[in-house]
């Protein structure tokens, strides 16, 4: 199933070593291939992303998800450049991040990209107003103008009659709405989220994951999203990349690295993960023919229970429940495949 | 657990006497250890004991008693040997029937009695009270050894006689030198300088005297330099200046000191002859701002003045504060100290102009750039512990008497806090919060206008209260070289030692000082 979508988002074989000697370790690197712990001890520098190479397309929730020190934040840096790449490439809508000067960066950073930060970052000397209009106002467009913007995406946040409260007045999560609102502001075509919700509880992270969605959805835009948090990860990923050590060890949609982990390293990660809304009935069923193979002849249609192919585990679950006949998928009247009640069981404990 | 299981690691620390150690150990884990516990093995091996047992704090103690003790006894020899001269003398005289110089000694006499048994004493009251209060701490101070010992093993442990080695060597070096530098008068400067010249001359000194001169008396003077030429800038016929050497009268050669303080005056004598348009540049400047402070302060009548200050102080602070303002004008004008406050004020506010025109930028750079922070800092630590009468010299060789050389004097001194707050302001701007600045496009300026420096905007204010009070300090000082205003009157009277005058415009500068902290403070919180 090939995406069609246009990429936005394009990073090719991107490096990024700290340190002093950064460009020394990696022509070496390039040379020899030598591992991180020899870069570290050899030159005394520290690889933060190991050639990474990914493409996000438009209107997609890219999550990036790793445990600290995994070099997701770092990575997603690289696309507005608050870090540079020692190597590698990073191109948005074609054109190559690297390649623009001081001024055309800026423009970028103002027009093209918003951004989430963990810890908000909002300027505690201004109104929720004049934050959330920070990027246009470094753009030098007019106060009203600015002021029109701002409430339109106040509006948005549900965060009406709080413009002209400061920061500190408002609860966690509404500064991360205030937070999301500037990101919003001079309506971005990318967005990038590190972490938005992590330091919020978990009821409020939860309504604030579903505001977002659903935002993300209607304004049709462009997420790469940071977490540590597997469960948000696949709550909120139209894909997700799993990085280690600054690698990316699997992209894959969510049903993918839960189904399919890549190594061992994923495995333990999504050992925990209820797979109930994650696997559907296509990945689970036996064809009829294969079926009628193993077992004897599949009783008549109409007195089994029947699901479609996209239905996901949950469903499939309430339909076989107090039956003992197996369930048939269906797709355009016909029936493609059977889901026994074992084949069910093996699959909810991540056995396929 | 038993009491063998714990007390196991004491013997293995302590070794011999092992018994001893496991049971006071054991005392003061428990907090059992009586009020009066003495080491006695401690108190008698005093710094021998301490250093068979790897201590090495203890033994600086004890050898720092005993070695005091010894330096009274040695003052004691130096002044019973003073006494048999004196008493010698006496008995010459007696036998030549000089009664009346014989006479004329008795004090003296009695002095150095009195000095001898009084070193005497001491000496046994150290010694005495110093060995029990060693004994006393010393368990105390091994057990802590002991916790060392147990985080790292290789800490001295147990009772190794080699040690003896290190403990010979730090005597051998220290007390022959301590004990006999207590049996000699110390020759003082001038004699030591005539002894050199002697030497120089060929004479024949005794080798004591000699070293006498160079360990026992001050730093001695290694090498003497040759007196260089005289030099003056004197005025030619035509008004120009120009360099004149002379060679010098005195041949005497001098020491390092009087040879560095001659060019430094030399240097700053070159730069008021042939640069004096530098000077006299700066020295404009602050005029025209001096000027235009002094027409607001002093030239506003003093019913329009003070009313302004009242309202402002309401404004900024609320009432408490402008009833208080109220009050200390109050003082100010019943004195008598009306137009001398706003005077001082003048420098005060001219003062703080040039410190926060001059800090403001310099604190962003110290704050942005580590290589302005290495320039920048060693120089503000200078300018803050320089006595500042120190700088009160080159600013009049440069400036002559005068106010602008008072506001230089106070700016050198009241500057640093400036610096320091506003770029500790910059630097505490949370990194974070600069990166979403950054991420949203903003240029340097931006960053700097719109985040870094209202973020950094509380402590550049207590950076600019500082610097007002600062000022306020230095007023006396600028006093001295003619900057008038109320540290005149301070001057005045101390010169005069007219105690009531000096009190009362003492109270006059604190309450101005007051009045203005509390005004800025407080408009500072809200």
């Amino acid at each position: 199933m090939s995406d069609q979508r246009r990429v936005v988002v394009e990073a090719n074989n991107v490096w990024k070593i700290f340190g002093d000697r950064a460009d020394e370790a990696m022509a070496e690197v390039q040379k020899s291939n030598i591992s991180k712990a020899e870069v570290l001890e050899r030159y005394e520098c520290v690889v933060g992303v190991k050639d990474v190479s990914m493409s996000v397309r438009e209107g997609e929730v890219f999550c990036i998800m790793g445990l600290s020190g995994s070099g997701k934040s770092t990575l997603v840096r690289h696309v507005n450049r608050l870090i540079e790449p020692t190597s590698g490439t990073i191109e948005i809508n074609g054109t190559d991040v690297g390649s623009l000067n001081p001024e055309e960066l800026r423009a970028m950073r103002a027009d093209q990209i918003g951004m989430v930060f963990q810890n908000m970052a909002l300027l505690p000397h201004r109104t929720v107003r004049d934050n959330i209009a920070f990027s246009l106002e470094l753009r030098n467009v007019d106060a009203f103008r600015r002021a029109q913007a701002a409430d339109a995406v106040i509006e948005r946040v549900t965060l009406q009659g709080y413009g002209d409260r400061y920061p500190s007045e408002l609860s966690g999560g509404m500064q991360q709405r205030v937070g999301l609102a500037r990101a919003l502001a001079a309506d971005p075509e990318i967005l990038l989220m590190d972490e938005p919700f992590s330091a919020l509880d978990p009821l409020i992270r939860r309504g604030l994951q579903d505001e977002f969605l659903a935002l993300s959805k209607e304004m049709n835009k462009t997420t790469l999203f940071i977490t540590h948090d597997l469960d948000e990860a696949i709550r909120m990923g139209s894909r997700i990349a799993i990085m280690k050590d600054g690698e990316i060890v699997q992209t894959g949609t969510p049903e993918d690295i839960v189904t399919n982990p890549a190594d061992e390293y994923v495995a333990d990660f999504v050992q925990g993960i209820s797979k109930l809304k994650l696997v559907f009935a296509h990945t689970v069923m036996v064809p009829v023919a294969k079926y009628e193979k193993d077992h004897k002849k599949l009783p008549a249609i109409k007195n089994c229970p029947q699901a479609g192919p996209e239905d996901d585990l949950d469903t499939l679950l309430t339909k076989v429940v107090d039956q003992d006949k197996p369930l048939i998928i269906m797709d355009d009247g016909k029936p493609v495949g059977v889901v026994t009640k074992d084949a069910l069981l093996h699959a909810i404990k991540g056995e396929t | 657990m038993s009491d063998e299981n714990i007390t196991g690691p004491f013997h293995e620390f302590a070794d011999k006497s092992g018994d001893y150690y496991a049971k006071t150990f054991l005392k003061i884990q428990k907090n059992e250890l009586p009020k009066a516990h003495i080491n006695i093995a401690a108190a008698l091996g005093s710094f021998i004991w301490a250093s068979l047992r790897g201590n090495w704090l203890l033994f600086w103690i004890a050898f720092v008693v005993d070695l005091v003790t010894l330096v009274y006894l040695g003052s004691a020899y130096k002044f019973n040997k003073s006494l048999a001269g004196v008493l010698e003398e006496v008995a010459k005289y007696t036998a030549d029937g000089n009664t009346a110089a014989a006479s004329n000694k008795t004090l003296l006499i009695e002095r150095y009695e009195n000095w001898t048994s009084s070193s005497i004493m001491t000496a046994i009251v150290i010694f005495i009270a110093g060995r029990i209060i060693f004994g006393w701490l010393a368990d105390k101070i091994y057990y802590r050894q002991y916790n060392t010992w147990r985080v790292d093993h290789t800490k001295p442990s147990g009772l190794k006689t080699n040690r003896l080695v290190m403990m010979t060597v730090v005597l051998a070096l220290i007390a022959p030198l301590m004990i006999y530098r207590s049996t000699q008068f110390a020759p003082d400067a001038r004699t030591c300088i005539k002894q050199d010249r002697a030497v120089v001359a060929g004479k024949d000194v005794s080798f004591q005297d000699r070293f006498n001169c160079k360990v026992i008396s001050d730093f001695p003077t290694l090498f003497w330099i040759d007196r260089p030429d005289k030099v003056t800038f004197p005025r030619a016929e035509d008004g120009t200046r120009f360099i004149k050497r002379e060679e010098a009268t005195n041949k005497r050669p001098i020491n390092l000191h009087t040879y560095v303080s001659g060019k430094i005056e030399n240097v700053v004598g070159y730069l008021t002859a042939f640069h004096s348009y530098l000077f006299d540049g700066i020295k404009n400047v602050l005029q025209t701002l001096l000027n235009a402070l002094e027409a607001v302060f002093v030239g506003t009548p003093w019913p329009i003045m003070m009313g302004a200050l009242l309202a402002i102080a309401y404004y900024a602070a609320g009432v408490r504060i402008a009833s208080f303002v109220g009050l200390s004008l109050g003082y100010l004008a019943f004195f008598g100290f009306w137009i001398t406050a706003m005077e001082t004020l003048t420098l005060v506010a001219s003062a703080t102009c040039v410190a926060i025109v001059i800090g403001l930028p310099l604190g962003i750079w110290v704050g942005k750039s580590k290589r302005g922070k290495a320039i920048v800092t060693p120089i503000l630590d200078m300018m803050q512990t320089i006595p500042s009468f120190v700088y009160l010299l080159p600013a009049i060789a440069f400036f002559g008497i005068g106010v602008v050389p008072g506001i230089l004097a106070t700016v050198t001194f009241a500057m640093p806090p400036m610096v320091r707050l506003t770029s500790l302001g910059i630097q505490h701007v949370p990194e974070s919060t600069k990166e979403a600045a950054l991420a949203f496009g903003a240029n340097p300026r931006q960053l700097l206008t719109k985040v870094e420096l209202p973020l950094a905007m509380p402590s550049i204010m207590a950076g600019v209260n500082q610097v007002v009070m600062m000022s306020l300090s230095m007023v006396v000082v600028a006093a001295l070289i003619g900057a008038g205003g109320m540290g005149f009157l301070v001057t005045d009277a101390l010169a005069r030692t007219d105690t009531g005058k000096g009190i009362l415009a003492g109270v006059g500068i604190a309450l101005l000082a007051m009045m203005i902290d509390r005004v800025v403070q407080k408009a500072n919180k809200q």
